[in-house]
């Protein structure tokens, strides 16, 4: 068995797994305080083309992760204006912004198209450990921002398990009503969180361009992993750690082509890129039929505008 | 805390005449947002509108070419309204027109050679209507009788077309792929006889007639049949329709499949229209996506459709002109960020023409 492709083909999936993640982790939060956003494609490209503007002028990497992040955040909040104070159609509003997040990036786009970045994210080495066999190179030999990736995921998952105002936001999200006759304040959170998600997005889309991909290449930037993360949201049941792990799996469905070739399987790279959104069909319908919806943990007010003149 | 809030109130005094300015006053505001824009990249925007304006809605070939870029929104449009006015949130007509694409591909290579026109164009139609309708199957099917989702499983399956579509023509030595283009992948051509009749010495073709007879269709379907009259009762309310004797499961079936079907329509006038094959590249341009929100902007209604499509049409159209002028330009990127400005627009101010939106002082009352 040829050990070191395999081994490198995963080392490769779990980088790939970390914009899917963070565009996930935030859809979920977006999702879990009642409000859908469709849009993450276009938060994650607005995120990459300014990464790529504030890198290439500052030369700080970190600087423009942030400006990225930013950026999705002020994009998000366009649809949480639109959602929750508007009370517009949810759907309509998400895939209008990915229609104007495209336009923008594109246009913003148009003088850095081709360029390369000079700043890159560099693998952390943890000393010794990184030799282990398999291990090493999979756990203690990554870019920081997958240790980042794991640690906001954990976080969010304490956030919204163990804390109050975690309490508040699943209360936003499966009750708005009972929440507000509490005294939650409905639209704040909402719009607090859909700005998260957008700053996840954002932060996704930044790490695309400053880790992965060699330069802006318009929507081919970002190739369809803000529907990824869409899907995740679904097959992780809207569960942080379980987005982690689904990140991989996906991520896997994007590199496994390479390692598959090596071991003479040959099953066509457009099926592979098919697997995360069959498995998301899948996990859906067996998990997520009517009554058994409450399990697998859908916010019950997911995509419903809260009025509170009308209840 | 913040010691006002905004608050939205149904206006009780809505005129007529809102209805017209509203959407008027959303492109205008949404063509100023896109000048700040311009002019941060050092582009006159009044330079910009007139030469987008000229090239789409001017001459003749700037008009017939808009028109033609409206067909596929047309029947796009009227996909998303028929299943969106029933609370049935199809968003996979994008992935219906890809197999609408490929079905109505199939059908036009396999037996419209030495068919009559009408009968060649006829082939490719219903089969193109039947792969749509083929792809929203699954969804449909879960959601009216499992409660599943139909967001996510249609947004998912449009996905999973896509790559379906790229394997026929870059994955594989498919029957839908021309043999004689091994560096370049295309579709094989379908005959003459499946090929919708050109206007003259336009681009434009008579599919355009045919989107308008379905417009035409769809609207005596809802508004004078009983089976529109069963989506319009469970649209409004699943226990109401139930009370009544309704068939609920089989008309959400119905609708979604109906919804399906025109999605595939309009990926089938596509191939007898414009592309003349199953063409990957052509297709990747959202025109599914787009057609919801055309739906969203006309209010569901199918003539509305029809304008606003031919609207959304000339701005696309005017991207894809900009880039085959002579000279130092409009860049085409423009027409795509107007696109979306107008969209965002026109979806607050269709909120504004049914709402006031009024500052409240929250100061706490004071106890008496």
């Amino acid at each position: 068995m040829n050990d070191t492709a395999l081994v490198l083909t995963l080392a490769a999936s779990m980088a790939a797994a970390v914009p899917i993640a963070l565009a996930a982790l935030g859809e979920l939060l977006a999702e879990k305080a009642g409000v859908i956003n469709l849009g993450v494609e276009g938060m994650m490209l607005i995120g990459a083309v300014t990464a790529f503007q504030v890198g290439d002028a500052s030369g700080s990497l970190w600087l423009a992760l942030l400006a990225g992040s930013l950026a999705g955040a002020v994009f998000a909040s366009i649809h949480a204006f639109l959602c929750v104070t508007l009370r517009a159609n949810q759907i309509v509003s998400g895939l209008a912004l990915v229609i104007f997040g495209i336009g923008l990036s594109t246009f913003i786009g148009k003088s850095i198209e081709g360029q390369p970045l000079a700043t890159d994210f560099r693998p952390v080495r943890f000393g010794a450990l990184a030799d282990i066999p398999l291990i090493g190179p999979l756990f203690f030999n990554q870019d920081p921002m997958l240790y980042a990736t794991i640690a906001i995921a954990v976080l969010i998952g304490v956030y919204l398990n163990r804390t109050k105002a975690g309490l508040a936001v699943r209360a936003v999200g499966e009750s708005p009503g009972t929440a507000d006759t509490m005294g939650v304040a409905v639209a704040a959170i909402r719009y607090i969180h859909v700005m998260l998600g957008g700053l996840l997005a954002g932060m996704g889309g930044a790490y695309l361009i400053l880790g992965q991909v060699p330069s802006w290449s318009q929507a081919g930037t970002t190739a369809g992993i803000g529907w990824i993360a869409l899907a995740l949201v679904v097959f992780a049941s809207w569960k942080p750690m379980r987005v982690i792990l689904g990140a991989f799996l996906f991520g896997f469905a994007r590199r496994a082509n390479f390692w598959l070739q090596g071991e003479g399987v040959d099953i066509p790279a457009e099926f592979l890129s098919m697997m995360p959104y069959l498995l998301t069909i899948i996990v859906l319908v067996v998990w997520g039929t009517r009554d058994l919806r409450r399990k697998i943990g859908a916010p019950a007010a997911l995509g419903i505008p809260y009025i509170r003149d009308e209840r | 805390m913040i010691p006002f809030q905004f608050r939205l109130e149904r206006r009780l005094d809505r005129k007529w005449w809102h209805s017209v300015l509203t959407p008027l006053l959303s492109v205008l505001a949404a063509l100023a947002a896109g000048a700040v824009f311009l002019a941060i990249e050092g582009l006159n925007p009044i330079r910009v509108y007139l030469d987008l304006f000229e090239v789409s809605f001017t001459d003749k070939f700037g008009i017939t070419d808009s028109l033609t870029v409206a067909v596929p929104l047309i029947l796009t449009g009227l996909a998303a309204a028929v299943a969106f006015r029933m609370n049935l949130f199809n968003i996979g007509a994008e992935g219906q027109l890809y197999l609408g694409a490929i079905f109505g591909s199939w059908a036009g290579l396999q037996f419209a050679d030495g068919l009559p026109t009408i009968v060649g164009v006829g082939l490719v139609l219903l089969a193109g209507a039947v792969g749509g309708a083929f792809w929203a199957l699954p969804a449909a099917f879960f959601k009216a009788y499992f409660g599943t989702s139909e967001i996510i499983t249609t947004l998912m399956l449009t996905f999973i077309g896509l790559f379906f579509m790229r394997y026929l023509i870059f994955g594989s030595k498919s029957f839908w792929r021309d043999p004689d283009s091994a560096n370049f992948p295309q579709g094989k051509k379908v005959p003459e006889s499946a090929r919708f009749e050109l206007w003259g010495n336009t681009r434009l073709h008579w599919g355009l007639i045919f989107a308008l007879a379905v417009v035409v269709a769809v609207w005596v379907l809802i508004r004078y049949t009983s089976i529109g009259f069963d989506m319009n009762v469970v649209g409004s309310s699943h226990a109401s329709a139930q009370y009544a004797g309704i068939p609920v499961r089989r008309t959400v079936m119905f609708a979604l499949l109906m919804s399906g079907a025109l999605g595939g329509l309009a990926g089938a006038t596509e191939v007898a229209g414009r592309a003349y094959a199953l063409d990957p590249n052509g297709l990747q341009l959202g025109l599914g996506f787009t057609g919801i929100v055309v739906a969203s902007l006309a209010r569901y209604n199918p003539f509305a459709i029809v304008l606003v499509a031919v609207f959304l049409g000339g701005l696309r159209n005017a991207g894809i002109a900009l880039q085959g002028l002579p000279g130092e330009r409009v860049p085409v990127e423009v027409s795509l960020m107007l696109q979306g400005a107008i969209l965002l627009f026109a979806i607050g101010g269709e909120i504004f023409s049914h709402n006031r939106l009024s500052l409240v002082r929250t100061t706490k009352a004071v106890a008496t």
